[in-house]
């Protein structure tokens, strides 16, 4: 029996997976579809090729041999589609792989009543930061002289980007670049995972990657860290079904990965430091955001992306306060959204990766979220404490419950309270 | 409960831009971005994230329609072709007007054309690449000898100027804008050229806000001053053009001087000679980007081709970051023209005047002959004949194409389809124009079908089916084989799949012969492909100019021309017409998507400040637009950003039709009607 706070090496007994570093993963998603505990499992297999992640909604346990093996170039946020297209779990029980900010993500969708938790399982995966995937086959063609077709691995490991791939004589080979040098360039994770502090998801059940695996199960078995009640029931669940073998981590693991966490969340804390000085203070900093947003086509990815928003009747989209149809729409439309979201900001990245005038949105909220965090205390995605700006009176809002007679401010995953 | 991603390409603007169909339970709910997408790498514009709306809107066709006691009625597949094959049997080939669409997929287009060719014997056929970059594809042809977009959206990220003319690619064509701004952000200078403060001409460092009809001026002028001080690449003009000498004597003619070019385009010299100094600075490092300001002209062509000239000139032909790169109106109207949906050219631009490749066609399709020797109807013609001598063509067939919405004068065009003996329109809604059918045929839009599309950078990519059309609803090329078969004709359309299409197609396409499906996976093809092994081109012209005499560049002298009608006492304003992020030309797609229709409602006349001042115009207040072809209501935007003496319309609402007004004067060469300059003039609406 394990429990919180617990961790192993892990690795499946199913010779079909083809996992990363034991398969336990794959071997703990399958378990929990196979046993019924979940009726579908969320997380992404390989499209076209290992730069194109694609979100798989997964009911066939079979399926999930697909998914094995990580993909460093999934810079997708899974808990929206959750709100999106799974009614919030409301009814359906889902288990989701989580990086850092997928797992804050959820936490943030679940305080708003978007997102039922009771019905998710999170299984965290370790994420040192992810880089896009067009941006990575540009980097490999350039910057490491080496075709990004001929490439079928690539990680993050000792402070490098390591691929491997066949040249031309069709050898195996491997080449790696300090991530120092290549975020020197402008190239490398993106932006947000520089600043990023949400290394080991324990907010998850459970926490897994290969950091910390060491001696003779090195690349052969997952590190879990049982990371709540829930976390301890799947995992052992998995043990006494008998898809995972574990072992005890070995001292010397625990202190490689406990050094491996430090160092990257000092690089975190670090590329925060030096981002948000680029950004400048005040005045200026609002002149470089004005700057910036000028050039929004208004195609409102960033909200649709964004974990935090959530109102039925966006404020952006109220002709009163910003003008329809004119772009780059009124700087009102930016204030709306600092507003909205900047006391809860997750720093996942989503409004910058998909901003079609690459404006650095993403930099702009974190670097508001941080101020008001040292003001107010609130950490955002850590636990289920509401956020600063929880309760919304808007006059707006109280018109529209009047006319519809609702007494939800919002929708909830809930429905109506009695 | 079943959610998958599908990934496609998207069905609006030329940028060919990749996003993934969230379909749950069989039925599309969303769109996700696919950052894996080589254009866009995830990022869209609204028409991307909102524009999938109409997909499953409620009032798509699901059944052919037939007019029975004039009115249209559902009827089956087998009483719809009975009625087609009767009808199209009464004909004589040059009686028939077949109008394909880029809005279609590369298969469709082909299928379109072959039957029009094979089945209806005609050779009038064309589609909406007249009403946008025709002038493109004729100006570029003739000097260049290709007429696609000589370089690749990612040359416009390491220009060093990028000079753009003609396009509001911030609104058109956003994802291209994007790479722009990325020269931006990386020091480049960027140039706009465009009688309004667009929001393109916004993130400009130079806005040269020229007076409508002037472009030729303005380009001319800056060849004279290249010449004058010597910045020609002597060695490109030299070893690779013909016709310098008659180009130099035209442009150096003093009216090209910059004080008389500031007159006619009404800009300050300062501007001029700023361009040209960055032009100097920037030589080998400069893409001019062109849109519809310049092709919508009736010097279309010319247009076109001195921004050809000014870049020959330079040398910039041919070089990374450089070229000329015209930002094509229509998802797939590259792949329309390609495959031969036009009237003098078949697939791969054979011409139809050439016999030996009418037979090489004629003999690839197993047929005895095929319409050549003489171009036919391009859609203005077909317009006009069925306007003005209905003896002459009486029976035209039109896939996915709205010509009451989307042709200059409406009015004439109403009657012209009111003319029309007998209709076929092939389509997903029924339209302005499907009143007038006689039978209506239920397509499928480009989440329902397998297929590949075309983008501005000659990009070969794939559309992938999410979802079943509706109802009886049947891909584009398969109504065709099944009216084929109808007539007798079904043993030349034996394809089961698009890619059968796809495959027939390559054997005929030189650009396209080295592409295949498995291929496409990806990052797409830029043609030209000639072979399987070949990984396709992203720059043309590198060495020569293939297909011109002696493989160089023809130079060619081009006077500057006023517009066809001018402004006058009567009609004292300029009017220029144009598209919105917001909508898609006619309407009938994203007018269905809620929040594109939030933003963007309906129509608006734009009016500087000053005018409206003029005038007596409050800012929403409804006014009288007028034209000698007619008038339409509409609400006043009065903004700073428009220059004075100059209205801005959006085209795309059949409540407030610019077209009602426009001009149907068009490029002798192209036949591109001028849709970007008349003569106008307003008055209050009556209480």
């Amino acid at each position: 029996m394990s429990a919180k706070g617990d961790m192993f090496y892990a690795w499946t007994t199913d010779a079909g997976i083809k996992g990363e570093c034991g398969g336990a993963v794959t071997a703990i998603l399958k378990n929990l579809l196979a046993s019924g505990t979940v009726d579908m499992v969320l997380t992404v297999k390989k499209g076209v090729d290992v730069y194109d992640p694609v979100p798989a909604f997964i009911t066939d346990p079979a399926e999930l041999d697909k998914c094995a093996g990580s993909l460093h170039c999934g810079t997708l946020l899974l808990p929206k589609l959750i709100k999106k297209y799974l009614g919030g779990a409301k009814e359906i029980k889902v288990a989701v792989t989580c990086k850092g900010c997928d797992a804050k993500a959820m936490y943030e969708l679940a305080k708003r009543n978007q997102i039922n938790m009771d019905n998710v399982v999170m299984i965290g995966l370790n994420c040192g930061g992810s880089i896009p995937p067009m941006q990575a086959r540009r980097m490999i063609k350039e910057k490491y002289g080496v075709n990004p077709d001929s490439v079928f691995k690539e990680e993050i490991d000792k402070g490098q980007f390591i691929i491997e791939y066949t040249d031309e004589n069709g050898a195996h080979q491997t080449k790696g670049i300090k991530i120092d040098e290549l975020e020197e360039e402008g190239l490398g994770r993106r932006k947000n995972c520089q600043r990023c502090e949400t290394k080991i998801p324990r907010q998850c059940d459970l926490a897994c990657g290969n950091w910390g695996v060491f001696g003779e199960k090195a690349g052969k078995a997952t590190f879990v860290e049982v990371c709540s009640e829930k976390g301890a029931a799947v995992f052992d669940a998995a043990v006494n079904a008998g898809v995972i073998q574990t072992a005890a981590p070995e001292a010397k693991g625990l202190e490689i990965r406990a050094k491996i966490e430090k160092t990257m969340v000092n690089m975190g804390k670090k590329g925060q430091e030096k981002q948000f000085a680029e950004l400048g203070e005040g005045q200026e900093r609002l002149e470089k955001i004005m700057r910036a947003t000028s050039k929004c086509i208004k195609c409102y990815s960033c909200i649709e992306a964004c974990p935090i928003c959530y109102c039925v009747e966006c404020s952006t989209k109220k002709p009163h306060l910003v003008r329809p149809g004119i772009v780059p729409p009124d700087f009102m439309f930016q204030m709306i959204r600092f507003a909205h979201i900047a006391d809860s900001c997750v720093n996942c990245g989503q409004c910058t990766e998909l901003c079609p005038m690459d404006i650095p949105n993403s930099l702009f909220m974190h670097a508001q979220q941080v101020e008001l965090e040292k003001m107010f205390g609130h950490k955002p995605g850590y636990d289920m404490e509401l956020p600063v700006l929880a309760f919304a009176e808007e006059m707006d809002e109280r018109a529209r419950l009047n006319a519809t007679g609702s007494d939800m401010i919002y929708e909830n995953v809930f429905g109506q309270e009695e | 409960m079943e959610i998958k991603f599908v990934t496609t390409t998207c069905p609006y603007c030329g940028s060919g831009c990749s996003f993934n169909l969230v379909v749950k339970d069989g039925k599309i709910i969303d769109t996700q971005p696919c950052q894996r997408g080589p254009v866009n790498e995830g990022k869209l514009c609204p028409k991307g994230v909102f524009g999938f709306e109409f997909i499953n809107s409620p009032d798509r066709l699901t059944t052919p329609l037939v007019r029975k006691n004039g009115e249209l009625v559902p009827a089956s597949w087998d009483e719809a072709l009975a009625v087609i094959a009767e009808n199209f049997a009464k004909y004589q080939p040059d009686e028939f007007a077949v109008i394909s669409s880029a809005r279609c997929c590369n298969e469709d287009n082909y299928a379109m054309q072959k039957f029009a060719r094979i089945v209806l014997k005609t050779p009038n056929i064309d589609h909406c690449a007249r009403l946008c970059h025709a002038p493109t594809v004729a100006g570029l042809a003739k000097v260049f000898g290709s007429g696609a977009s000589t370089n690749s959206f990612d040359d416009l990220a390491i220009a060093d100027l990028v000079f753009i003319i003609g396009s509001n690619n911030f609104e058109a064509h956003p994802l291209a804008a994007r790479r722009i701004m990325q020269a931006k952000e990386k020091g480049a200078h960027i140039i706009v050229c465009d009688p309004r403060r667009t929001p393109t001409a916004k993130q400009a460092e130079l806005h040269i806000q020229h007076r409508p009809g002037t472009d030729i001026q303005l380009l001319n002028c800056l060849m004279k001053n290249i010449i004058e001080n010597d910045w020609i690449d002597h060695d490109f003009v030299e070893n690779r053009t013909l016709g310098y000498e008659d180009l130099k004597a035209c442009v150096t003619q003093d009216k090209y001087s910059i004080e008389n070019t500031a007159k006619v385009c009404g800009v300050p010299e300062e501007s001029i000679k700023q361009a040209l100094e960055w032009l100097h600075e920037c030589q080998h490092k400069t893409a001019f980007v062109h849109c519809l300001g310049i092709t919508q002209h009736t010097v279309g062509v010319d247009n076109v081709r001195s921004i050809a000239f000014v870049q020959t000139l330079l040398g910039n032909i041919g070089k990374p970051g450089c070229g000329v790169n015209a930002l094509r109106g229509q998802n797939n109207v590259q792949g329309s023209c390609d495959m031969g949906a036009l009237p003098n050219v078949y697939a791969g631009y054979f011409s139809v005047m050439n016999p030996d490749l009418a037979k090489k066609v004629a003999d690839y399709w197993g047929v005895e002959s095929i319409p050549q020797g003489k171009l036919g109807l391009h859609i203005p013609e077909m317009l006009d004949t069925l306007y003005e001598h209905p003896d002459q063509v009486k029976c035209m067939y039109l896939m996915g194409e709205n010509p009451v919405i989307s042709d200059p004068n409406s009015k004439m065009v109403e009657q012209a389809m009111e003319n029309c003996e007998f209709l076929v329109v092939q389509d997903i809604f029924e339209t302005e124009t499907s009143r007038y059918a006689d039978v209506v045929l239920p397509g499928s839009c480009y989440a329902e079908e397998d297929g590949t599309q075309t983008n501005a950078e000659r990009r070969v990519q794939r559309f992938r089916k999410a979802q079943d059309a509706p109802g009886e609803s049947k891909l584009d090329w398969e109504i065709m084989k099944m009216i084929a078969e109808k007539m007798g004709y079904g043993q030349y359309f034996q394809w089961e799949t698009s890619e059968d299409v796809f495959n027939e197609m390559r054997g005929i396409t030189p650009q396209y012969a080295g592409i295949t499906y498995a291929k496409l996976e990806g990052d797409g093809i830029q043609w030209p492909c000639p072979t399987e092994d070949h990984p396709g081109t992203a720059i043309l012209h590198i060495n020569e100019f293939a297909g011109m005499p002696e493989g160089k560049a023809a130079l060619e002298a081009v006077e500057h021309r006023e517009p066809a009608e001018v402004v006058d006492e009567e009609y004292p304003i300029w009017l220029t017409t144009g598209a919105t992020i917001w909508h898609w030309p006619s309407g009938s797609m994203t007018r269905r998507c809620e929040q594109l229709d939030k933003d963007a409602p309906t129509a608006w006349l734009e009016i500087n400040v000053k005018d409206a001042e003029k005038y007596g115009v409050k800012d929403g207040e409804t006014v009288v637009l007028y034209s000698r072809r007619g008038e339409v209501e509409v609400a006043a935007r009065v903004i700073p950003d428009i220059k004075e003496g100059v209205f801005f319309m959006p085209f795309h609402f059949t409540e407030a039709r610019a077209n009602l007004v426009t001009n149907t004067a068009y490029d002798p060469v192209s036949r591109t009607p001028e849709f970007k300059v008349c003569a106008v003039n307003i008055r209050k609406k009556e209480a």
